[in-house]
Protein backbone atom coordinates (compact mmCIF):
# COMPACT_ATOMS: atom_id res chain seq x y z
CA UNK A 1 0.00 0.00 0.00
CA UNK A 2 2.73 2.41 1.01
CA UNK A 3 4.67 1.60 -2.17
CA UNK A 4 1.62 2.50 -4.24
CA UNK A 5 1.22 5.85 -2.48
CA UNK A 6 4.88 6.64 -3.02
CA UNK A 7 4.68 5.77 -6.70
CA UNK A 8 1.73 8.14 -7.07
CA UNK A 9 3.34 10.94 -5.12
CA UNK A 10 6.74 11.00 -6.76
CA UNK A 11 5.65 12.15 -10.25
CA UNK A 12 3.67 15.01 -8.70
CA UNK A 13 6.55 16.24 -6.58
CA UNK A 14 9.20 15.73 -9.24
CA UNK A 15 7.80 18.56 -11.40
CA UNK A 16 9.83 21.75 -11.16
CA UNK A 17 7.85 24.07 -8.93
CA UNK A 18 8.10 27.77 -9.74
CA UNK A 19 9.84 29.74 -7.05
CA UNK A 20 8.59 32.99 -5.54
CA UNK A 21 8.94 36.16 -7.60
CA UNK A 22 12.13 37.99 -6.64
CA UNK A 23 12.33 40.63 -9.36
CA UNK A 24 12.06 43.78 -7.25
CA UNK A 25 9.83 45.96 -9.52
CA UNK A 26 7.42 43.01 -9.97
CA UNK A 27 7.40 42.32 -6.21
CA UNK A 28 6.72 45.99 -5.50
CA UNK A 29 3.87 46.01 -8.05
CA UNK A 30 2.35 42.88 -6.46
CA UNK A 31 2.55 44.41 -2.97
CA UNK A 32 0.92 47.64 -4.21
CA UNK A 33 -1.83 45.71 -6.00
CA UNK A 34 -2.56 43.59 -2.93
CA UNK A 35 -2.78 46.70 -0.74
CA UNK A 36 -5.09 48.28 -3.32
CA UNK A 37 -7.25 45.13 -3.47
CA UNK A 38 -7.69 44.86 0.31
CA UNK A 39 -8.10 48.63 0.82
CA UNK A 40 -10.69 49.13 -1.91
CA UNK A 41 -12.57 45.98 -0.86
CA UNK A 42 -12.76 47.35 2.68
CA UNK A 43 -14.02 50.68 1.34
CA UNK A 44 -16.64 48.97 -0.83
CA UNK A 45 -18.12 47.32 2.25
CA UNK A 46 -17.79 50.24 4.67
CA UNK A 47 -18.74 53.27 2.56
CA UNK A 48 -22.24 54.58 3.16
CA UNK A 49 -22.58 56.19 -0.28
CA UNK A 50 -23.54 53.29 -2.57
CA UNK A 51 -22.17 54.90 -5.74
CA UNK A 52 -18.74 55.24 -4.12
CA UNK A 53 -19.07 51.69 -2.73
CA UNK A 54 -19.68 50.32 -6.25
CA UNK A 55 -16.75 52.40 -7.56
CA UNK A 56 -14.49 50.93 -4.84
CA UNK A 57 -15.73 47.42 -5.72
CA UNK A 58 -14.89 48.06 -9.40
CA UNK A 59 -11.42 49.21 -8.33
CA UNK A 60 -11.00 45.92 -6.42
CA UNK A 61 -11.99 43.88 -9.48
CA UNK A 62 -9.69 45.91 -11.75
CA UNK A 63 -6.78 45.46 -9.33
CA UNK A 64 -7.44 41.70 -9.23
CA UNK A 65 -7.34 41.74 -13.05
CA UNK A 66 -3.95 43.48 -12.96
CA UNK A 67 -2.72 40.86 -10.49
CA UNK A 68 -3.93 38.12 -12.85
CA UNK A 69 -1.86 39.80 -15.57
CA UNK A 70 1.25 39.06 -13.51
CA UNK A 71 0.30 35.60 -12.23
CA UNK A 72 -2.10 33.98 -14.70
CA UNK A 73 -2.67 33.62 -18.47
CA UNK A 74 -3.51 36.80 -20.38
CA UNK A 75 -7.00 35.50 -21.23
CA UNK A 76 -7.98 35.47 -17.55
CA UNK A 77 -6.77 39.07 -17.14
CA UNK A 78 -8.77 40.19 -20.19
CA UNK A 79 -11.94 38.40 -19.04
CA UNK A 80 -11.61 39.71 -15.49
CA UNK A 81 -11.13 43.30 -16.66
CA UNK A 82 -13.45 43.46 -19.66
CA UNK A 83 -16.26 41.10 -18.61
CA UNK A 84 -16.39 40.42 -14.88
CA UNK A 85 -15.51 43.97 -13.73
CA UNK A 86 -17.68 45.88 -16.19
CA UNK A 87 -20.68 43.51 -16.04
CA UNK A 88 -20.64 43.48 -12.21
CA UNK A 89 -20.43 47.28 -12.02
CA UNK A 90 -23.15 47.70 -14.66
CA UNK A 91 -25.50 45.28 -12.88
CA UNK A 92 -25.02 46.96 -9.49
CA UNK A 93 -25.40 50.47 -10.95
CA UNK A 94 -28.49 49.31 -12.83
CA UNK A 95 -30.02 48.02 -9.59
CA UNK A 96 -29.14 51.27 -7.86
CA UNK A 97 -30.72 53.26 -10.64
CA UNK A 98 -33.91 51.16 -10.60
CA UNK A 99 -34.27 51.73 -6.87
CA UNK A 100 -34.19 54.87 -4.77
CA UNK A 101 -30.47 54.73 -4.15
CA UNK A 102 -29.47 56.91 -7.07
CA UNK A 103 -30.59 60.42 -7.95
CA UNK A 104 -32.18 60.82 -11.39
CA UNK A 105 -30.10 62.51 -14.07
CA UNK A 106 -30.17 66.31 -13.78
CA UNK A 107 -32.14 68.30 -16.32
CA UNK A 108 -29.25 70.61 -17.21
CA UNK A 109 -26.89 69.19 -19.84
CA UNK A 110 -23.91 71.00 -18.24
CA UNK A 111 -23.83 69.33 -14.82
CA UNK A 112 -20.72 68.57 -12.70
CA UNK A 113 -21.37 64.84 -13.24
CA UNK A 114 -21.20 65.33 -17.01
CA UNK A 115 -17.92 67.24 -16.61
CA UNK A 116 -16.44 64.45 -14.49
CA UNK A 117 -17.61 61.85 -17.03
CA UNK A 118 -16.05 63.78 -19.91
CA UNK A 119 -12.73 64.08 -18.01
CA UNK A 120 -12.66 60.33 -17.19
CA UNK A 121 -13.61 59.43 -20.76
CA UNK A 122 -10.94 61.72 -22.22
CA UNK A 123 -8.30 60.30 -19.86
CA UNK A 124 -9.20 56.71 -20.85
CA UNK A 125 -9.13 57.64 -24.54
CA UNK A 126 -5.71 59.24 -24.11
CA UNK A 127 -4.46 56.14 -22.27
CA UNK A 128 -5.70 53.86 -25.05
CA UNK A 129 -4.08 56.15 -27.65
CA UNK A 130 -0.73 56.08 -25.83
CA UNK A 131 -0.90 52.26 -25.46
CA UNK A 132 -1.81 51.71 -29.11
CA UNK A 133 0.91 54.03 -30.40
CA UNK A 134 3.57 52.64 -28.05
CA UNK A 135 2.81 48.96 -28.77
CA UNK A 136 4.75 47.04 -31.36
CA UNK A 137 2.02 45.20 -33.29
CA UNK A 138 1.34 42.26 -33.55
CA UNK A 139 1.79 41.55 -29.85
CA UNK A 140 3.49 38.32 -28.79
CA UNK A 141 2.63 37.56 -25.19
CA UNK A 142 5.55 35.91 -23.47
CA UNK A 143 6.08 34.43 -20.03
CA UNK A 144 2.84 32.61 -19.25
CA UNK A 145 1.45 30.29 -21.90
CA UNK A 146 -1.87 31.80 -22.99
CA UNK A 147 -2.11 29.51 -25.99
CA UNK A 148 -1.85 26.46 -23.72
CA UNK A 149 -4.58 27.86 -21.51
CA UNK A 150 -6.94 28.46 -24.43
CA UNK A 151 -6.21 24.99 -25.79
CA UNK A 152 -6.82 23.49 -22.36
CA UNK A 153 -10.20 25.28 -22.11
CA UNK A 154 -11.33 24.06 -25.52
CA UNK A 155 -10.11 20.47 -25.04
CA UNK A 156 -9.95 19.43 -21.38
CA UNK A 157 -12.74 21.75 -20.20
CA UNK A 158 -15.02 21.85 -23.22
CA UNK A 159 -17.99 20.36 -21.31
CA UNK A 160 -17.47 22.84 -18.47
CA UNK A 161 -17.37 25.70 -20.97
CA UNK A 162 -20.64 24.46 -22.51
CA UNK A 163 -22.23 24.28 -19.06
CA UNK A 164 -21.04 27.82 -18.35
CA UNK A 165 -22.59 29.06 -21.59
CA UNK A 166 -25.94 27.47 -20.68
CA UNK A 167 -25.67 28.86 -17.13
CA UNK A 168 -24.97 32.39 -18.35
CA UNK A 169 -27.74 32.28 -20.94
CA UNK A 170 -30.21 30.99 -18.32
CA UNK A 171 -29.15 33.74 -15.92
CA UNK A 172 -29.57 36.43 -18.57
CA UNK A 173 -33.02 35.17 -19.61
CA UNK A 174 -34.08 34.60 -15.99
CA UNK A 175 -32.96 38.06 -14.89
CA UNK A 176 -34.76 39.66 -17.82
CA UNK A 177 -37.94 37.72 -17.03
CA UNK A 178 -37.77 38.56 -13.32
CA UNK A 179 -37.44 42.28 -13.98
CA UNK A 180 -40.12 42.31 -16.66
CA UNK A 181 -43.03 44.13 -15.00
CA UNK A 182 -45.71 42.94 -17.44
CA UNK A 183 -44.75 39.29 -16.96
CA UNK A 184 -44.67 39.71 -13.17
CA UNK A 185 -48.19 41.15 -13.23
CA UNK A 186 -49.41 38.25 -15.40
CA UNK A 187 -47.86 35.70 -13.04
CA UNK A 188 -49.50 37.36 -10.03
CA UNK A 189 -52.93 36.92 -11.67
CA UNK B 1 11.81 41.05 -0.59
CA UNK B 2 9.88 38.42 -2.55
CA UNK B 3 6.30 37.60 -3.48
CA UNK B 4 5.17 34.02 -3.07
CA UNK B 5 2.22 31.81 -2.32
CA UNK B 6 1.72 32.87 1.29
CA UNK B 7 1.53 36.58 0.41
CA UNK B 8 -1.24 36.11 -2.18
CA UNK B 9 -3.07 33.65 0.08
CA UNK B 10 -3.07 36.20 2.94
CA UNK B 11 -4.59 38.78 0.59
CA UNK B 12 -7.13 36.20 -0.58
CA UNK B 13 -8.07 35.38 3.01
CA UNK B 14 -8.41 39.09 3.79
CA UNK B 15 -10.67 39.53 0.76
CA UNK B 16 -12.78 36.57 1.88
CA UNK B 17 -13.10 38.00 5.39
CA UNK B 18 -14.07 41.44 4.07
CA UNK B 19 -16.69 39.84 1.81
CA UNK B 20 -18.09 37.85 4.72
CA UNK B 21 -18.17 41.05 6.78
CA UNK B 22 -20.22 42.80 4.11
CA UNK B 23 -22.54 39.84 3.71
CA UNK B 24 -23.19 39.29 7.43
CA UNK B 25 -22.97 42.72 9.04
CA UNK B 26 -24.50 45.00 6.40
CA UNK B 27 -28.25 45.11 5.82
CA UNK B 28 -28.29 46.73 2.38
CA UNK B 29 -28.86 44.28 -0.50
CA UNK B 30 -26.31 46.01 -2.76
CA UNK B 31 -23.53 45.80 -0.15
CA UNK B 32 -24.46 42.16 0.53
CA UNK B 33 -24.18 41.39 -3.19
CA UNK B 34 -20.79 43.15 -3.27
CA UNK B 35 -19.72 41.01 -0.28
CA UNK B 36 -20.66 37.78 -2.05
CA UNK B 37 -18.75 38.89 -5.15
CA UNK B 38 -15.67 39.64 -3.04
CA UNK B 39 -15.81 36.16 -1.52
CA UNK B 40 -15.98 34.47 -4.92
CA UNK B 41 -13.16 36.69 -6.21
CA UNK B 42 -11.07 35.65 -3.20
CA UNK B 43 -11.61 32.00 -4.12
CA UNK B 44 -10.50 32.66 -7.70
CA UNK B 45 -7.42 34.50 -6.46
CA UNK B 46 -6.48 31.54 -4.25
CA UNK B 47 -6.78 29.14 -7.20
CA UNK B 48 -4.55 31.38 -9.32
CA UNK B 49 -2.02 31.64 -6.49
CA UNK B 50 -1.84 27.86 -6.10
CA UNK B 51 -1.53 27.36 -9.85
CA UNK B 52 1.30 29.90 -10.04
CA UNK B 53 3.28 29.13 -6.88
CA UNK B 54 2.04 25.86 -5.37
CA UNK B 55 1.84 22.22 -6.33
CA UNK B 56 -0.82 23.12 -8.87
CA UNK B 57 1.95 24.69 -10.95
CA UNK B 58 2.69 21.21 -12.33
CA UNK B 59 -0.34 21.93 -14.55
CA UNK B 60 -0.73 25.69 -14.27
CA UNK B 61 -3.79 25.89 -16.53
CA UNK B 62 -6.07 24.06 -14.09
CA UNK B 63 -6.10 26.79 -11.45
CA UNK B 64 -6.69 29.52 -14.02
CA UNK B 65 -9.55 27.53 -15.58
CA UNK B 66 -11.22 27.11 -12.18
CA UNK B 67 -10.75 30.84 -11.49
CA UNK B 68 -12.42 31.60 -14.82
CA UNK B 69 -15.40 29.39 -14.01
CA UNK B 70 -15.63 30.93 -10.53
CA UNK B 71 -15.77 34.37 -12.16
CA UNK B 72 -18.55 33.29 -14.50
CA UNK B 73 -20.48 31.76 -11.59
CA UNK B 74 -20.02 35.01 -9.63
CA UNK B 75 -21.40 37.16 -12.46
CA UNK B 76 -24.31 34.74 -12.95
CA UNK B 77 -25.13 34.82 -9.24
CA UNK B 78 -24.94 38.61 -9.28
CA UNK B 79 -27.32 38.84 -12.25
CA UNK B 80 -29.88 36.65 -10.49
CA UNK B 81 -29.38 38.51 -7.19
CA UNK B 82 -29.84 41.91 -8.85
CA UNK B 83 -33.02 40.74 -10.59
CA UNK B 84 -34.42 39.31 -7.34
CA UNK B 85 -33.55 42.50 -5.47
CA UNK B 86 -35.32 44.57 -8.13
CA UNK B 87 -38.44 42.40 -7.82
CA UNK B 88 -38.44 42.56 -4.01
CA UNK B 89 -37.86 46.32 -4.13
CA UNK B 90 -40.96 46.66 -6.28
CA UNK B 91 -43.00 45.00 -3.52
CA UNK B 92 -41.47 46.65 -0.44
CA UNK B 93 -39.90 49.93 -1.67
CA UNK B 94 -36.66 49.32 0.22
CA UNK B 95 -33.29 47.62 -0.21
CA UNK B 96 -32.81 46.98 3.53
CA UNK B 97 -33.32 43.30 4.40
CA UNK B 98 -34.46 44.12 7.95
CA UNK B 99 -37.50 45.82 6.47
CA UNK B 100 -38.33 42.63 4.55
CA UNK B 101 -38.30 40.67 7.81
CA UNK B 102 -40.61 43.15 9.51
CA UNK B 103 -43.00 43.03 6.54
CA UNK B 104 -42.99 39.23 6.72
CA UNK B 105 -43.86 39.36 10.42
Amino acid sequence: MSTEIQSLAVPLLKGSLPSAITDQPAVLAIYLLLILIVGSALLSVLLRNLVFAIAAFSATMAAVALLYLMLAPFLLFALQLLVFTTVSAALLLGLLRRTSGMEPAPESPFSPELGAGVVVGAALLALVGVLVSATNWPVRISGIASEGFSGSLLNDYVVAVAVVVVLLASAAVGAALLTNQRLARRLRR
Amino acid sequence: MKAGLSLVLVASAALLAIGALGLIVKRNVIVMLIGSQLMLTAAGLAFVAFSRFGLGAVNANNGSAVALFAGVAAVTALAIGVAMAAVVYREHDTLLVDEYESVAD
